[in-house]
């Protein structure tokens, strides 16, 4: 028996480019320590998931989110 | 294969998020914007947004906070290189990011209200159905 598909989150949203300076966005698809959430977990279908990395890496660049989550430093 | 070479209209459209030190004074912050986006003899004014003073999320240096400007504008590629060259020289450019804005050939941009009502809806529906 497969598995239900979930709903892409981000497509119900009705967003059809993911932007890296939206930091809330991006907050929801990663883990506690800052790793992109994959797919298979989050449900987000291939394209904007291919957006959402590539939006996370930016971010990160611009220290809207961190790198490392839960460090103290 | 320099077919990418021709086209008919050589301005592409841009995004720069720059990231001021942010104990600077804002007209101080004003002044060094309007120099570095002189540099690029833009035909229109740019248009620019200030999100102002915000928390970094982690440290670049001895700075724990940044003022962040985002700036659209349309202009030739051949201008970009003096002007990043002059965004690494800036003592108070802490960090900045230079993108093709053209999500129009993809799908079409997010505005910026639609950005904010966005970051305002998140904040009281923070819970998804999951």
């Amino acid at each position: 028996m497969r598995r239900q598909k979930k709903p892409c989150p981000i497509t119900e949203a009705g967003i059809r480019y993911v932007d890296y300076k939206d930091d809330r966005l991006l907050g929801r698809f990663i883990t506690d320590y800052g790793k992109i959430l994959p797919s298979r977990l989050s449900g987000v279908d291939a394209r904007h998931q291919r957006q959402l990395s590539k939006a996370v890496k930016k971010a990160r660049y611009l220290a809207l989110l961190p790198y490392v989550k839960g460090q103290t430093s | 294969m320099a077919k990418l070479k021709i086209r008919r209209n050589p301005t592409r459209r841009y995004e720069a998020v720059y990231i001021f030190d942010s104990a600077l004074e804002d007209t101080t912050i004003a002044e060094k914007l309007e120099k570095l986006q002189a540099l690029l003899n833009l035909a229109e004014p740019a248009e620019i947004e200030h999100w102002g003073r915000r928390q970094l999320a982690y440290k670049i240096g001895r700075h724990e906070s940044g003022y962040y400007i985002i700036s659209h504008f349309t202009t030739a590629p051949s201008t970009l290189p003096e002007f990043e060259r002059a965004l690494k020289l800036d003592e108070g450019v802490v960090r900045y990011l230079v993108t093709l804005y053209e999500h129009e050939l993809g799908a079409p941009k997010l505005s910026d209200e639609e950005l904010a009502s966005r970051r305002r809806a998140s904040d009281d529906d923070d819970d998804d159905e999951e």
